[in-house]
């Protein structure tokens, strides 16, 4: 029987102390959840970034039958995230897509048509949903991906399940309201806790031949707070909900939530445990997983929490979220216009990192008609070599205050790979101190450019310390 | 090796416009000012232009593009006219161009000019272009300051240099640059500034503070160049000459293949070595009597000293402390206020470098005269330490 093999997870580096919001919004009087921390996506970062940064992991061994993505705020909306993150993690075309959306439920209806399925697949799930600066959202909302394996060999599987389809309007987003709007809190959870939890929870623990006080650990993405609490009580279950201290600690994860939140609980597992898994929106998804072995991946999701730094300022978050908009002046005014025909002849190899062995062994990127190897004087063809997940070393490196981007300072630098490539890049998540020469890093996938007007984004990678701070002032 | 140029073509009148934020004229007044004042001091017609080559580097912003803005400027009637473009490099590329029709004997006379009118961009500095549909999708959009920073990190890295000592050195170029461009009447900038003042500028990209970094300029400069014959036949007894002019390109080794540690600018050796070679100078240090070079920044300067072999390498800080191309050091270097305060218009930077050569070696730099010079050395640089386009051009007298 299959199972989930594997799970990923990517959270942003930086994180805001809601503490810090509510101070500088203290005078408001508007409610706002006030402790603990989001998460904060950088400017170049998006759903489709942190998916593929999710499932990176996921792909080392061998390609899967199908991709699949998932998230409410994905940027194209007739271009499939899902082929782009194929292309991005290099999985050979024949790998089938699709992109799920327009509910947080999106990801444990996937996993569970993935598990049903038994098939060999990956899902990837990100989320960057816009809020409006003063909303309860902006604060509770986090940005960040999860991703999950299902296949043969699996660490866990599944023991029960219950889909309870509801068109519950808890909160809604829209073409005509993009940052949502929510309900009354009190309304929400006394429906939810009646109409939806329980009762699929019960009917989930009854598949699997368990009582709900025999769940061991519980991942339960809420549409409000205290609703799982309120559900435990009625069901008689005391395990943690992980989904909670999630919330508390990087945010509402939306779509993504429930599937980090199982990461977590996933890690804190032990084999023979009962698991449950609740996505919820538009109807609920309860999953009951029975632990056979540690789950690859799990701990790595776990350590992340503890790893990023905090912003000190509220109006660099403000920008970052959309809810400020700076005159960068004249500079910000440049435009690019990537072209398909482009995108169509070179675009696989930049978003997937690729660049090219020369015969006498030597890597190069981009590849070229002719090498830019001096021992060699004619055109030859190269063999593919993926740079994408290989270290390199920065060679020159500075802290540029002059050229526009969202989020200064702009790093960039030359960067030497180990096989002899050698490419000038921008490099992303700044350590406290710069970036230094020698120092070492790694790739990570952003937005290259992004053209408002046009409405296009074009994706490269940029280079990253190789390890993130436990928590510090950014 | 070929047998170069050296000798076979002289300047017979120059031109340069004052350099700044010249509001009151576009990039048409700018290129007759500077061609008006050439003729002079040729003391031709503007008939006997034989041909024409036009350097603008960034057309699409200011002067446009092709031979037809310079040939309307200037109403040169059927004159053949060449527009030529490499970034930075672009003024000595102009020049290269007009020479080599004079030494090939395809042209009698013909003109150098280049233009560039770059305040009407609407914001200091160099604005920003695409790179190229394919490039626009990996390479990173730093600004120039952004690509010359990192010349200083890796610099420090090879020669193991406390930041801060070179951080002073580099400060040492820009007041030193400051002090000469006050005595230059047609530059961008004629204050003079301290060093504290200079140490303690707004960082625009690390370690470059304000000062560390040349501004942009609207300016044009013209050079006509003829025979040594039809020079003499001019009235010039002993004309100034071109001894060399060489070039040298990256072809992506710097920026794809690796080997090259950032910390020099390997085309500068290049187009230097070949320079000497064809200007017939062993020993530029003892041979040199003033350099005007690419100083788009403090740290360029420094690095160049050494890629043209005036410094022993990880030497170029001390001797620059030391005052060896001040104005009054043993190699002085900048004395018009080079691209730091005499000003930076793209494409007539490389022929401004010329026009103080050529008027130091004919003793008519006022305030500035160095004395008595015979040979003067211009070094002009297009685009970024890893992917560069380096000019050297070496100048003197016939006799």
């Amino acid at each position: 029987m299959g199972g989930i093999t594997a799970v990923g997870g990517y959270l942003p580096l930086l994180r805001l102390d809601r503490k810090v919001a509510a101070r500088e919004l203290a005078w408001s009087g508007l409610p706002m959840p006030r402790a603990g921390q989001r998460a904060v996506a950088g400017w170049d970062e998006d759903p489709l970034t942190m998916a593929v940064e999710a499932a990176r992991p996921l792909c080392a061994d061998s390609p899967p039958a199908a991709l699949r993505f998932a998230s409410t705020s994905a940027y194209f909306t007739d271009r499939a995230q899902s082929t782009i993150a194929l292309h991005a993690l290099a999985l050979p075309q024949s790998v089938r897509t699709a992109d799920l959306a327009n509910s947080r439920r999106a990801a444990t209806t996937g996993l569970l048509d993935l598990l049903l399925a038994g098939a060999d697949e990956i899902l990837a799930v990100a989320e960057k949903r816009p809020t409006q600066a003063g909303s309860s959202a902006q604060l509770a909302f986090g940005d960040g991906a999860a991703a999950v394996r299902c296949g043969e060999n699996a660490a866990a599987i599944l023991a029960g399940y219950s889909a309870i389809s509801h068109d519950l309007v808890d909160r809604y987003a829209s073409q005509q309201r993009p940052t949502g709007y929510a309900y009354e809190e009190r309304f929400v959870r006394d429906v939810a806790v009646a109409e939806l939890v329980v009762p699929a929870v019960r009917e989930a623990c009854q598949r699997a031949g368990i009582e709900p006080s025999a769940l061991a650990q519980v991942a339960c993405a809420e549409p409000v707070g205290a609703t799982w609490r309120t559900a435990a009580k009625k069901l008689g279950c005391s395990a943690p909900n992980h989904c909670e201290m999630l919330t508390d600690r990087v945010g509402d994860l939306g779509a993504a939530h429930p599937l980090y939140g199982l990461g977590l609980a996933l890690a804190a597992a032990r084999p023979g445990d009962n698991v449950l898994v609740i996505g919820f929106g538009s109807g609920i998804d309860a999953l009951v997983l029975k632990v056979l072995a540690p789950v690859p991946g799990a701990a790595e999701i776990a350590a992340a929490l503890g790893e990023g730094e905090v912003i000190a300022h509220y109006a660099r978050f403000l920008s970052l979220a959309g809810s400020l908009e700076l005159d960068w002046g004249m500079r910000a005014e440049f435009e690019q216009k990537a072209q398909a025909t482009v995108l169509e002849r070179i675009g696989r190899d930049m978003i997937g990192f690729i660049g090219g062995r020369d015969s006498l062994g030597n890597v190069q990127f981009p590849k070229s008609a002719m090498p830019v190897n001096p021992a060699l004087e004619a055109p030859e063809v190269f063999a593919d070599v993926r740079l994408a997940d290989l270290d390199a070393a920065i060679v020159s490196v500075t802290a540029d205050r002059l050229n526009f981007t969202p989020d200064p300072p702009f790093d960039f630098g030359l960067v030497q790979f180990d096989n002899g490539a050698r490419v000038l890049m921008e490099l992303v998540d700044r350590p406290s101190g710069g970036f230094a020469v020698g120092q070492r890093v790694r790739m990570r996938l952003r937005i290259k450019s992004q053209n408002a007007r046009l409405g296009f984004r074009t994706y490269f990678w940029k280079a990253a310390p190789l390890v993130r701070p436990h928590m510090g002032e950014a | 090796m070929a047998s170069g140029i050296r000798d076979k073509v002289a300047i017979v009148g120059m031109g340069c416009t004052r350099f700044g934020e010249r509001w009151d004229v576009g990039a048409d007044g700018l290129m007759v000012e500077a061609f008006a004042e050439a003729l002079a001091d040729a003391g031709i017609e503007r008939s006997r232009i034989g041909a024409v080559w036009v350097g603008n580097a960034l057309d699409d912003i200011n002067v446009g593009n092709s031979a037809l803005p310079a040939a309307h400027a200037l109403r040169l009637d059927k004159v053949p006219v060449t527009r030529v473009e490499n970034m930075c490099a672009t003024g000595t590329e102009a020049l290269r161009g007009a020479a080599y029709a004079v030494a090939s004997g395809a042209v009698d006379i013909a003109l150098a000019i280049g233009v560039e009118k770059l305040k009407d961009t609407g914001y200091g500095g160099l604005p920003l272009r695409t790179k190229g549909v394919q490039n626009d999708l990996w390479m990173p959009y730093g600004s120039a300051p952004g690509t010359f920073a990192q010349l200083a990190g890796a610099y420090a890295a090879r020669h193991g240099i406390d930041p801060g000592d070179l951080k002073r050195a580099m400060a040492h170029v820009s007041w030193k640059s400051h002090r000469n461009g006050a005595l230059a009447p047609k530059a961008h900038m004629r204050g003079a500034v301290d060093m504290e003042k200079i140490l303690g500028a707004p960082m625009i990209a690390d370690p470059l503070g304000l000062f560390d970094c040349c501004g942009v300029s609207d300016g044009a400069a013209a050079a006509i160049v003829t025979t040594p014959e039809i020079a003499k036949a001019l009235g010039k007894a002993n004309p100034v000459t071109i001894k060399a002019i060489q070039l040298a390109s990256s072809n992506g080794w710097e920026m794809q293949f690796g080997a090259w540690d950032g910390a020099s600018v390997p085309n500068t050796r290049a187009a230097a070595a070949r320079a000497y070679a064809e200007a017939g100078i062993r020993d530029p240090r003892a041979e040199l009597d003033l350099t005007e070079v690419h100083d788009c920044f403090s740290i360029t300067e420094l690095v160049i000293m050494e890629d043209l072999g005036l410094s022993d390498e990880g030497r170029a800080p001390a001797d620059i402390m030391d005052g060896r191309y001040d104005s009054d050091g043993a190699i002085p270097c900048q004395l018009d206020g080079g691209l730091k305060c005499f000003g930076h218009p793209v494409g007539a930077s490389g022929l401004r470098m010329a026009y103080e050569v050529y008027n130091q070696l004919q003793g008519r730099a006022g305030e500035r005269q160095r004395g008595k010079a015979d040979l003067g050395l211009t070094h002009n640089l297009g685009g970024s330490p890893f992917n560069s386009v380096a000019a050297v051009a070496v100048f003197g007298r016939l006799d």
